[in-house]
């Protein structure tokens, strides 16, 4: 699903140059739910931006889902997100002024299906995580658990098959925690999606099936998750 | 684009206060844009209402508050091309004494007035009743309106000239509804002054109608030459330059205010160019957020112009709903007044509207221009480091 071959990420500072990655090379298969660790600074979120099509890499080659993203142009690029790729941030990044449906229904505003459909996608995306009755309410009427919670179904409603997700319980509180990642790992075990998650949240590990640690723009190994443990020991 | 639309407007409402405030200021914009572009035309409407190219006015070269000898007007009817000449006197009428003249009054020669005014097109009966009683009056729409005078009424008007007071009988409506004016008749006057003991065989101002609009300078010329050296030389002048001396000051005010008008226009899309700008600023992180999400760089930038568009039209057509109330207000509200001139007769026309409208969305689009650009250019994933 995922293939990264010895990518790189310099990033220029006036006359600075920084290593966010060297040579990584990662391959993440379909219907797998993985963490990327290291401490900040480490070139995970990096990573992840290269992996979901938002940056570019300054060498090495990145095929997702069939597709080889050095060759795509912007627009191309954003194409290819909206058609692959969902979206968990940190601090959820809902629209204010819409609604949890509406916010929900934004990406398929980019597809060619009509209001209801839309609508009813949404609506089915919002009962996937729980939140079918807050469908109207703005998300200052919202706790932040539940603000994340949208957030992923916003991910998940245009069925993509991968999810990348940023630091998804770094604003949470213990139980939306344990709620986000539970659901993260529901998208793979029920949906079959390819989730990626930067986290420095030591309770992912236990929902993941591998972990990535990386340190200084450098892949320094490849551990199981708890999941995958679990899933080995049943 | 229709399905973003929703979105679009939405997003005008985050910030309700400043959205209010800049659509005012652009409303209020297109407003005094609309008013001052009714004066240019509006002048020339006016002037086009009120004046013939194939009448001519003779004045003392003087000027014309100066007389001239009441003979000239029959020296005039003489001048090969003149069809027919009339004399027209100020009698200067004050129907509320303490008002002062509140409209144009003159004592004209019934006689041939409809000859030189066929364009006026009066009534035949109202002109016979005007020929035929010494003291038959004929007033203009806007006059009759004023005082809610009609046909029949006997008006009294204290002359602010001569020591006489005359009461008239309306027989019948002078021009359109715009029209001011009050027509007396001269030998009314005149025996009036006579009574007390004033002799006058002055005249303000001849207008002759010439046979042929391109004979008009000959005659012109014709005239000027024969009371050449004479007690009162005397200066002709087409009707509509006669009416647009009047007006020379007020075009020059015209030029300085549409000069005035352009930069404030300008201005109001530095207003809106800086709302737009702190709008978008504002929402870097979510536009960053909608770019992720897959929307194009051109669906951001198009979405963004809209909005400022949209804002900035939705206040441009209040501002020109506003204009049409105002226009429609002023010209019914406004009597004949020197100091107004002849502003009641500037209508915000259809074609100044629509102007206006566009003018609204220009502004819109200009400026929501230059911050959509930037903001839909970024790089999302540099947005997403800094902002988050």
């Amino acid at each position: 699903m995922i293939d990264l071959r010895n990518v790189s990420r310099l990033y220029r500072r006036g006359a600075d140059e920084i290593h966010a990655l060297e040579h990584v090379s990662l391959h993440v298969p379909a219907a797998r739910f993985v963490a990327l660790m290291g401490p900040s600074g480490s070139g995970k979120s990096t990573l992840l931006n290269i992996l979901a099509g938002l940056d570019r890499p300054s060498e090495g080659e990145v095929v997702v889902a069939g597709e080889r993203l050095n060759d795509l142009s912007e627009d191309e690029l954003a194409g290819f997100r909206a058609r692959h790729v969902g979206f968990v941030f940190q601090f959820f990044n809902l629209i204010p002024v819409l609604s949890a449906l509406e916010n929900v229904e934004l990406p398929l505003l980019l597809t060619h299906l009509a209001k209801d459909e839309r609508r009813q996608r949404a609506a089915t995306a919002l009962r996937v995580v729980g939140l079918a009755e807050r469908a109207s309410h703005s998300p200052s009427q919202l706790s932040g658990g539940e603000q994340q919670r949208v957030a992923i179904a916003r991910a998940l409603v245009s069925d993509p098959e991968i999810i990348v997700a940023d630091e998804p319980t770094g604003d949470l509180d213990a139980k939306n925690a344990e709620l986000t990642l539970g659901l993260l790992r529901t998208l793979k075990q029920e949906f079959g999606k390819t989730v990626v998650m930067v986290t420095h949240d030591p309770r992912a590990e236990k929902y993941v099936d591998l972990v990535h640690h990386l340190d200084k723009g450098v892949l320094l190994e490849t551990r199981p998750g708890g999941a995958a443990a679990a899933e080995g020991a049943a | 684009m229709i399905k973003f639309l929703p979105l679009v407007w939405k997003n005008l409402g985050r910030n309700k206060t400043r959205s209010v405030l800049t659509g005012a200021a652009i409303a209020l914009a297109i407003v005094l844009v609309c008013m001052l572009r009714t004066l240019p035309a509006g002048l020339d409407y006016f002037l086009d209402q009120i004046a013939k190219n194939n009448r001519i006015s003779v004045h003392n070269k003087a000027g014309i508050v100066y007389s001239m000898p009441y003979s000239y007007l029959q020296k005039v009817r003489t001048v090969p091309g003149v069809v027919e000449a009339t004399s027209w006197t100020w009698f200067g009428g004050a129907f509320e004494e303490e008002k002062g003249v509140t409209f144009p009054n003159f004592a004209v020669n019934p006689e041939t007035i409809g000859i030189v005014y066929e364009d006026l097109e009066i009534e035949p009966q109202a002109l016979a009743d005007f020929q035929r009683y010494r003291d038959a009056a004929l007033v203009g729409g806007q006059t009759l309106k004023q005082y809610g005078w009609k046909v029949g009424d006997l008006v009294t008007l204290r002359s602010t000239v001569f020591p006489i007071e005359l009461t008239v009988r309306i027989v019948g409506t002078l021009g359109n509804e715009r029209d001011p004016r009050l027509w007396l008749q001269r030998e009314y006057m005149t025996q009036a002054l006579e009574a007390v003991g004033v002799q006058f065989d002055q005249i303000g101002t001849v207008w002759a109608r010439v046979d042929d609009p391109a004979r008009v300078n000959e005659v012109m010329r014709r005239i000027d030459e024969m009371f050449r050296n004479s007690e009162a030389e005397t200066a002709s002048e087409t009707e509509r330059s006669f009416f647009a001396n009047f007006f020379t000051n007020l075009e020059g005010f015209v030029t300085i205010i549409l000069i005035v008008t352009g930069l404030v226009a300008l201005c109001i899309v530095f207003i809106a160019a800086n709302t737009a700008s702190m709008s978008v600023r504002e929402r870097v992180g979510e536009i960053a957020v909608l770019k992720a999400l897959g929307f194009r760089w051109r669906l951001l930038f198009a979405l963004l112009v809209v909005e400022a568009a949209l804002l900035s039209t939705v206040a441009g057509a209040a501002g020109v709903l506003l204009t049409a109330g105002l226009s429609k207000a002023i010209s019914s509200a406004a009597g004949w007044n020197p100091q107004l001139g002849p502003l009641g007769a500037f209508i915000a026309t259809g074609a100044i509207l629509v102007q206006g409208l566009f003018l609204a969305l220009f502004i819109g689009i200009l400026s929501g221009v230059v911050p959509a650009w930037g903001a839909s250019r970024r790089s999302v994933a540099a947005t997403l480091r800094e902002v988050f």
